[in-house]
């Protein structure tokens, strides 16, 4: 019943304005992938291109190999949850959810069965026959996901359906995704902001920027080795801290990369061939970072305690920012100058382009 | 409005006092027709005050039902009411949907042009129009009655409002829903928009059972008449004829679809006035 989807030299212009520049994606039937990037970026764009609600300006979107470009969204067999929801207000849960079946014809045995199977799943079975209004955010968020399900889809498609919940039960409804996932086995597309969503939920997570795709890949993939400077400052949380890089070469065990005013960095990559360190940079992630007694000298400016860990904030002698991980229960204060080494395997370099090296992977 | 500070108890007790008196002020002269109504002719056409004096009867009402073409001009003006109530809502719903959802060429031009409309006096128009009836044989038709009141540009304005208010997700989970643009419409559209259509309608209505003018200028055979033109045309020979008390009961009669309808949806009326929406 899942089904690929195939996206070949997408584009799409607003009048004169292109947002999504020559795309191309494969998705694998039953996988989940999510799209992250920062606002504006176009995510919400390609997935309603993906579900008939845009029209594509140039190339092709199949689905489970037949082309849907063409296709009204209704004909395409996909299902959306729109991030508000998007319930129909006058009608009860029950009629929400039959009435996409309804208009396919599908019997009303039918439909009375898979609605009922689908609010036993997301436990709204005692709310069938209630309003909309009369629901809270997540009993809304179920009925939105319950709407979806009962189309037996080839594909789900998901814009931000979390960002309207509270903390908490994001996280639960997250689970509860992920569980849904593996349990129906179906193509599931999702658009979100949220690192945490994507790192959790996405079997890959592809990272579009600026027209484009940055980088497609595992989420461990795109954290330890992303492919762009954009990629490695938009993943992770504390941002990676990137330093200016004066000059390349090639050190003991990989490239030694000078920062004026700092000192050196050793790092494990191998100095790529001609590399030009003009406008190049290095990127150096808290975690990878410890006090000691040599190092890069940091002045302290603020201390957050995780408990686990603390993370220093400060400042570089040339004027850079730099986040460091200490103990948690480390006594370093703001205002303390200390010392921080590096982990060289865990260096990122990046040339001027924003094209990223890395220590090649342990065996 | 709403930030304003609360208000004092002095202040409230000003507030009620003021609203009492032009409570009365307002209620009077319904009292007065009321009273009117149930008291006999000759003794009102000795002087008015007799409508104190004990001479009550219900006599002016059973008149009612032989003696006059109030029939008649009721049902007019019910068919004429009806009719162009349900024009206006049926013309403003398509158009406000047209204007808010749909993308056409001069959609935005012809929107503005509309609007003018709401600045367009009848009294500016009325002797084009007039012409224009007379060429088409429209004088002395119920069509000819109710066509000028079902072009509504505020009606098309306040429809256009409210699709436009419905988040255009709703349109598109119905598109994905495999609905067709007119079940769109139908099913999920229209009936977000009823509690707008409740307040036009009354309004609508209310125009149309009250209007004087136009029914004076187009329904000018007796039959034609509407009731606002059939109680006036009563008055100008009351003396000879029926009589105050008959005319004041004609007057209540005519109210009582008004009352009836204001009555039933008098929540909607409410929030019309106060322009806000219902809940
Ligand atoms: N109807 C439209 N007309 C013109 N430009 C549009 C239209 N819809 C979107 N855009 C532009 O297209 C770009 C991509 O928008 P899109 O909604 O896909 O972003 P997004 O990645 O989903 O952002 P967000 O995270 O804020 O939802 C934005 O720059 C936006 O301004
Ligand atoms: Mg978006």
């Amino acid at each position: 019943m899942s089904a690929e989807i195939d996206i070949r030299n997408l584009t799409k212009r607003y009048g004169g304005l292109t947002v999504l520049d020559d795309i191309s994606l494969s998705i694998a039937a039953g996988e989940f992938v999510v799209f992250l990037g920062p606002s504006g970026c176009g995510k919400s764009t390609l997935l309603r291109m993906i579900a008939g609600l845009e029209d594509v300006d140039a190339g092709e979107i199949h689905l489970g190999g037949d082309r849907i470009d063409g296709l009204a969204p209704g004909k395409r067999g996909v299902a959306m949850v729109f991030q508000s929801y998007a319930l129909y207000p006058h009608m009860s849960v029950r009629q929400n959810m039959a009435f996409g079946l309804e208009n396919v014809g599908i019997s009303k045995d039918e439909i009375e069965r898979r609605c009922m199977d689908a609010a036993k799943v997301l436990e709204i079975d005692h709310l069938l026959d209630r309003k909309p209004q009369m629901l809270s955010g997540g009993q809304r968020q179920r009925v939105a996901i319950g709407r979806a399900i009962v189309k037996e889809p080839k594909a789900f498609l998901f814009d931000e359906p979390l960002s309207n919940l509270d903390a908490a039960l994001r996280g639960r409804t997250r689970l509860e995704l992920a569980q849904l996932h593996q349990r129906l086995g179906a193509t599931m597309v999702f658009v979100t902001h949220d690192q945490i969503e994507a790192m959790t939920l996405a079997d890959r997570i592809v990272i579009m920027h600026d027209k484009k795709i940055e980088q497609i890949g595992a989420p461990m993939e795109v954290y330890q080795r992303p492919a762009t400077r954009f990629v490695a400052e938009f993943v992770g949380s504390p941002a990676m801290s990137i330093l200016p890089a004066a000059s390349v070469s090639a050190g003991t065990k990989g490239a030694s990369i000078e920062v004026d005013g700092v000192g050196t960095i050793d790092s494990a990559i191998p100095l790529p061939e001609g590399f030009n360190a003009d406008g190049a940079s290095v990127g150096i992630r808290a975690e990878d970072t410890r006090p000691s007694d040599t190092g890069l000298p940091l002045t302290v400016q603020v201390v957050e305690r995780l408990g686990d860990r603390t993370l220093l904030y400060g400042r570089l002698p040339n004027g850079s920012d730099l986040v460091a991980q200490d103990l948690g229960r480390t006594t370093v204060q703001a205002g303390d100058e200390v010392r921080i080494a590096v982990d060289p395997s865990a260096v990122h370099l990046f040339d001027g382009t924003g094209r990223a090296f890395h220590a090649p992977e342990e065996a | 409005m709403s930030a304003a500070a609360p208000i004092s108890r002095d202040q409230g007790r000003i507030l009620f006092w003021l609203a009492v008196v032009l409570s009365v002020l307002m209620l009077a002269p319904m009292a007065w027709v009321l009273l009117l109504s149930f008291t006999e002719n000759e003794a009102l056409s000795r002087g008015t005050e007799a409508a104190f004096g004990g001479h009550f009867t219900l006599k002016n009402y059973s008149d009612i039902a032989g003696n006059s073409g109030v029939f008649r001009w009721f049902l007019n003006s019910l068919i004429v009411a009806v009719g162009q109530t349900s024009g206006v809502l049926i013309m403003s719903s398509l158009a406000g949907y047209a204007f808010a959802r749909l993308e056409w060429p001069g959609r935005k031009v012809i929107f503005v042009i509309v609007l003018f409309g709401l600045a367009v006096p009848e009294q500016a128009v009325i002797i084009p129009r007039h012409q224009i009836f007379t060429t088409l044989n429209l004088h002395n038709t119920y069509i000819g009655l109710m066509l000028p009141g079902m072009s509504l540009p505020f009606g098309v304005f306040l429809m256009t409002q409210f699709f436009r208010a419905i988040p255009s997700e709703i349109d598109e989970a119905a598109l994905l829903d495999n609905a067709s643009r007119f079940r769109i419409f139908w099913k999920v559209l229209l009936p977000l928009t009823l509690p707008a259509q409740a307040t036009l309608g009354i309004f609508t209505f209310l125009m149309a059972w009250n209007d004087y003018w136009w029914p004076l200028i187009s329904g000018t055979d007796k039959e034609m008449y509407t009731l606002t033109i059939g109680i006036a045309s009563s008055q100008v020979n009351f003396a000879q004829t029926e009589g105050l008390g008959f005319l004041a009961a004609q007057a209540v009669f005519a109210a009582i679809p008004v009352l009836i309808v204001y009555i039933i949806f008098q929540r909607h009326v409410v929030t019309a006035v106060s322009g806000g929406a219902v809940k």
